[in-house]
């Protein structure tokens, strides 16, 4: 997915006018690779507009919780009703709009929080000592070898449904891939001239970390963590979805197609509805990770 | 080949105790009180004290751990508090159906996955390409819950092509072909996002070995593009297992929300059913195989990866 790999490709393809022979310049090999793609520009304008719909939009749209029974299951377009009603006849449109900050911060909170203490303990480890180092990334290995889901539902079935605990232990399944990032970066610079001089003038190991190290690992972390964003938003909604997340009748992406499943050889458009507006945001997210890597020019980190 | 074998397996024992300790934690922190739900509201300080002590919760930690420890590796999960039963049984079977759910989703995944990634790869600027980029993209961010929901309307219920729920028929069937009948769904959507995921891997993977040096020296030599595709994707593969690997654990997690949507009877249905009526000893049993599984399955990655790329056994 790299364009650093596009360009190696590009540069053996047959087809291609052989511009092995000319090699490119250090230059226009920089300009080639750090560009603003059409998807970045795209995603980054599909999260800004979902972002101030779930900002704004709950001031403009009816009380999602208000019903009448009269007007249940109204179909799309209804008059009134864009989006038609659901089961208790409350508004589709309002529940959606409303719904989206609940399932929007369930999938932010864990990755800003992961992202930070990830980074915290892979840095600490690939600055340390074996010790030290062993101590952080075993204990790391042994989260790695749970199935991710299945341990955030026993998190969370643990602490007890909630949208708090949700969050704790998404969280809690985030940290070790994203210390498992920082680690491997902050081991790459580890032996580099620079920080060799910045030891040598007796720079501390916190100053070392956080002046040195902090800002030539964050942009691959910052371009894996936007990718997880999608995956984090994804399994938030799918932890509501199994009955882990916010409670009813609060309305959220994840309640909303578990709620509306009864009704799925009726009107499966109402279980879509929602579906689509998760699956949206999480390819908006992951796109944008794409984007960033390419402006960052960040070598490609497998999601997993 | 063996002393890698041998040093892998040894090095499964501390990941497991880990494991074993993640989930003993998860027990401990459940919020309430066990021992007055048993009791009651009557019970009495003595009933209390007797109690306690005969579930050793007055134990040290350490002691407790090592009581369920002992009992769990004797493949004694407990009671469930729902029904009553024996949890063991109940999760080797729900097991086993989860593991054949898997390997079919596993199969497809990676199938789908190399086929999208080499085409991507290959043929950059075609059609085709463009396609299997947008479909890699979309299908690593879909939400499994609902992708199985509305292929249950379209494909199952409308067009009656597949059973709806469930692994076999009521009546009739509970052959082979019958599970299999099945077992398409569900390992569809399953496979998505590990053949996204795979095929994103696959593709850049392919790009950077088709820029190594030994390709144009194999083209030097006048070797057909068919024969240099062959030694290329040769050296796609250790990158190939190591990704798989990890989507099995990413698998035996995601088709929780599969199993969920078409009733198939394996740990996640298991689990999901066991969410509602909080039986805990059900959800904790659930994982712990579900990781001990996912632990033996990287252990025979780790045993592939020795067998086609020698230079991983030396380390």
């Amino acid at each position: 997915m790299t364009a650093v790999s596009d360009i190696a490709l590009g540069a053996t393809s047959s087809t291609d006018p052989p511009t092995g022979v000319r090699p490119a310049t250090d230059a226009t090999v920089a300009r080639r690779r750090r560009r603003v793609t059409w998807g970045f520009r795209i995603s980054a304008a599909t999260i800004a507009a979902i972002v101030l719909v779930t900002l704004i939009g709950p001031f403009l749209v009816s009380d999602p919780n208000v019903g009448s029974l009269s007007e249940r299951l109204l179909p799309l377009g209804s008059a009134g009703h864009l989006l038609g009603t659901d089961g208790q006849g409350r508004d589709v449109l309002s529940r959606l709009v409303n719904g989206g900050r609940p399932s929007l911060l369930a999938g932010l909170i864990p990755v800003a929080v992961s992202s930070l203490v990830g980074t915290a303990l892979g840095v600490a480890a690939g600055l340390s000592g074996r010790l030290t180092h062993g101590a952080i990334m075993r204990t790391l290995d042994v989260f790695y070898a749970f199935p991710a889901v299945l341990l955030a539902i026993a998190i969370s079935a643990a602490l007890g449904s909630g949208i708090s605990n949700s969050i704790i232990a998404l969280a809690v399944i985030l940290i070790p891939p994203v210390a498992r990032v920082a680690e491997t970066e902050t081991r790459r610079l580890i032996d580099l001239d620079y920080m060799e001089a910045a030891r040598a003038s007796g720079a501390g190991g916190l100053s070392i970390a956080v002046r040195q190290v902090l800002p030539n690992v964050a942009p691959p972390i910052i371009v894996y963590c936007t990718a997880l964003i999608g995956l984090s938003i994804v399994y938030a909604a799918g932890l509501s979805f199994l009955g882990l997340g916010v409670s009813p009748p609060t309305a959220e992406w994840g309640l909303m197609i578990s709620d509306y499943k009864q009704f799925l050889y009726s009107f499966p458009e109402l279980t879509a509805i929602p579906a689509l507006a998760i699956l949206v945001a999480s390819v908006a997210f992951n796109v944008l990770g794409d984007g960033l890597r390419d402006l960052l020019d960040v070598r490609g980190e497998t999601l997993t | 080949m063996f002393g890698f074998l041998a040093r892998r397996g040894l090095l499964m024992i501390p990941i497991l105790l880990g494991v074993s300790i993640v989930i003993f934690i998860t027990i401990k922190i459940i919020p309430g009180d066990p021992v007055a739900s048993l009791l009651g509201p009557t019970g009495t300080p003595e009933a209390r004290a007797a109690l306690e002590d005969r579930l050793g919760l007055n134990d040290p930690l350490p002691v407790q751990y090592f009581t369920w420890l002992a009992h769990t590796i004797t493949g004694d999960f407990g009671t469930s508090i729902a029904r009553q039963t024996t949890v063991s049984p109940m999760v080797f079977d729900a097991l086993w159906n989860t593991l054949i759910l898997t390997a079919a989703a596993a199969a497809l995944a990676l199938v789908l996955g190399v086929v999208i990634g080499a085409l991507t790869a290959l043929r950059r600027d075609g059609l085709l390409a463009r396609i299997g980029n947008a479909f890699a993209l979309v299908s690593i961010s879909v939400p499994q819950y609902s992708v199985g929901l509305l292929l249950i309307i379209y494909l199952a219920d409308d067009a009656g092509l597949f059973p709806v729920s469930g692994m076999y028929s009521p009546n009739g069937g509970g052959g082979f072909g019958d599970l299999m009948n099945h077992l398409i769904l569900p390992a569809v959507t399953a496979a998505l996002v590990p053949a996204g995921i795979i095929a994103r891997m696959f593709r850049s993977s392919v790009l950077d070995v088709m820029g190594m040096d030994f390709i144009e020296a194999l083209r030097a030599r006048g070797l057909s593009e068919r024969r240099i595709l062959w030694h290329a994707f040769h050296n796609t593969t250790p990158s190939l297992l190591t990704v798989a690997g990890l989507q099995i654990g990413y698998l035996l997690g995601g088709v929780v929300f599969v199993e969920a949507v078409f009733s198939w009877p394996g740990i996640g249905q298991l689990v999901y059913l066991s969410i509602s009526q909080r039986d805990l000893p059900v959800i904790q049993a659930g994982v712990l195989v579900s990781a001990f599984a996912f632990v033996l399955l990287n252990l025979i990655v780790d045993a592939l990866h020795g067998l086609i790329d020698p230079r991983v056994r030396t380390h």
